[in-house]
């Protein structure tokens, strides 16, 4: 083979492998601290959870988003393992908060029942 | 057949077009959902509780706005969209567990006063019977003495001799009873008493016999018994002279000692 050929043979190739790494040249590391922060924030939730109902399809919904942050990793396109990360992240927030806010509701109304129930006894209680 | 392949073409570049760039005709549900939501938590008074989400919901509406305008992508504008949304959905979870634990805390209070107006009403219940049983005794003129205050049922409510109560005390031990039933807290201890006529056995047992018959009646008209205790004193404890029948007649008696709650004042025997 002659120089020339194989020289440029070389550029092509330097230049598609190029491409290839600036087109889907893998995932940043801020990515990747991205994903691996979703996935302990999608953990975290699914411990707070528990069998709760309350917040149960977000904490889904945010796996849903964790694994298709990690099949975006695994294709290498870095703007989607972000993108599905961040929602991944969210959505377990959101399932924490949605459980906090029931429980809290929960605890509420049984107090306020408490107090209907406890007036209405003293109410009823003759003085004898 | 040309002409077939052209307009194939044309939508294929339509659709390209369409799904990756350029404002779409079509309304961006996420975003007109986050339109939507995200003024309401900003304006919510309890914003405070959430105020990064709120923050971050905002920042998120307003790029995902400005895409909008400027023709952005479809995709980002509905990812920046649903980072608002979503944002706007925690701050409003955060804003309701807020509210939530508020009326918790306002409930504990309320609690706390129905209970202490339960008490209290209970305490006034309470003096009330209490005065109700002073009524009754004063009214029965009992006297007060340092053992606490003190009835005397008469020898004449006695068959001559014998532990039977006469009708003639019902009327009384009815008052007596109904004010004990509504002070359970108050004791009474009952105490026969004879004159020294007869042998000390005999008076002995009579007093006794007598203290347990009025404690039996009592009972019988629903006092219950925590509240009694009765006792034979025999002839040993006159209130006046065996020297004659008047005094005599003033030493054959039952006397019922009323002491304050069970706070220990319980009279001594002796």
């Amino acid at each position: 083979m002659s120089m020339p050929l194989t020289r440029s043979l070389t550029i092509a190739i330097g230049a598609s492998a190029l491409t290839l790494l600036t087109a889907c040249g893998g995932v940043t590391e801020m990515t990747r601290q991205q994903v691996a922060r979703s996935e302990t924030a999608v953990n975290q939730a699914q411990a707070s959870l528990g069998t709760s109902e309350a917040g149960a399809i977000e904490l889904q919904q945010a796996k849903n988003y964790f694994s298709q942050a990690q099949k975006a990793v695994e294709a290498k396109d870095d703007v989607q393992a972000q993108r599905y990360a961040n929602q991944a992240e969210l959505n377990a927030q959101l399932s924490v908060a949605k459980s906090h806010k029931a429980s809290a509701r929960k605890a509420a109304d049984e107090l306020l029942a408490s107090i209907q129930t406890l007036r209405q006894e003293t109410n009823r209680a003759p003085a004898q | 057949m040309k002409r077939t392949h052209n307009i194939i073409l044309a939508a294929a570049l339509a659709a390209a077009i369409a799904g990756c760039s350029s404002t779409p005709e079509q309304p961006i549900a996420e975003l007109e959902t986050a339109r939507a939501i995200v003024p309401q938590v900003e304006s919510s008074p309890r914003a405070g509780v959430a105020a990064q989400n709120v923050s971050d919901a905002r920042k998120a509406l307003d790029s995902a706005n400005a895409m909008m305008e400027k023709g952005g992508k479809v995709d980002d504008i509905r990812y920046e969209a649903s980072i608002a949304a979503t944002n706007a959905q925690i701050a409003n979870e955060k804003i309701l567990e807020a509210q939530a634990k508020e009326e918790i805390a306002k409930g504990e209070s309320e609690r706390q006063q129905v209970l202490a107006e339960a008490r209290e009403r209970e305490a006034v219940a309470a003096r009330d019977r209490a005065s109700s049983l002073e009524q009754e005794l004063k009214d029965l003129k009992a006297k007060k003495t340092d053992r606490g205050l003190v009835l005397t049922l008469g020898d004449v409510l006695f068959d001559t001799g014998k532990a039977t109560l006469k009708p003639g005390a019902f009327a009384t031990l009815d008052r007596l009873a109904n004010a004990l039933r509504e002070d359970p807290s108050r004791r009474v201890v009952i105490e026969g008493h004879t004159d020294n006529t007869g042998s000390d056995e005999f008076n002995q047992q009579l007093s006794e016999n007598r203290a347990m018959s009025v404690q039996s009646a009592l009972m019988q008209r629903g006092v219950s018994g925590d509240q009694i205790s009765a006792m034979g004193k025999g002839e040993g404890y006159p209130v006046a002279s065996n020297d004659n029948a008047a005094g005599r007649q003033q030493n054959r008696r039952v006397e019922l000692i009323f002491t304050e709650d069970n706070s220990g004042q319980r009279v001594a025997t002796d």
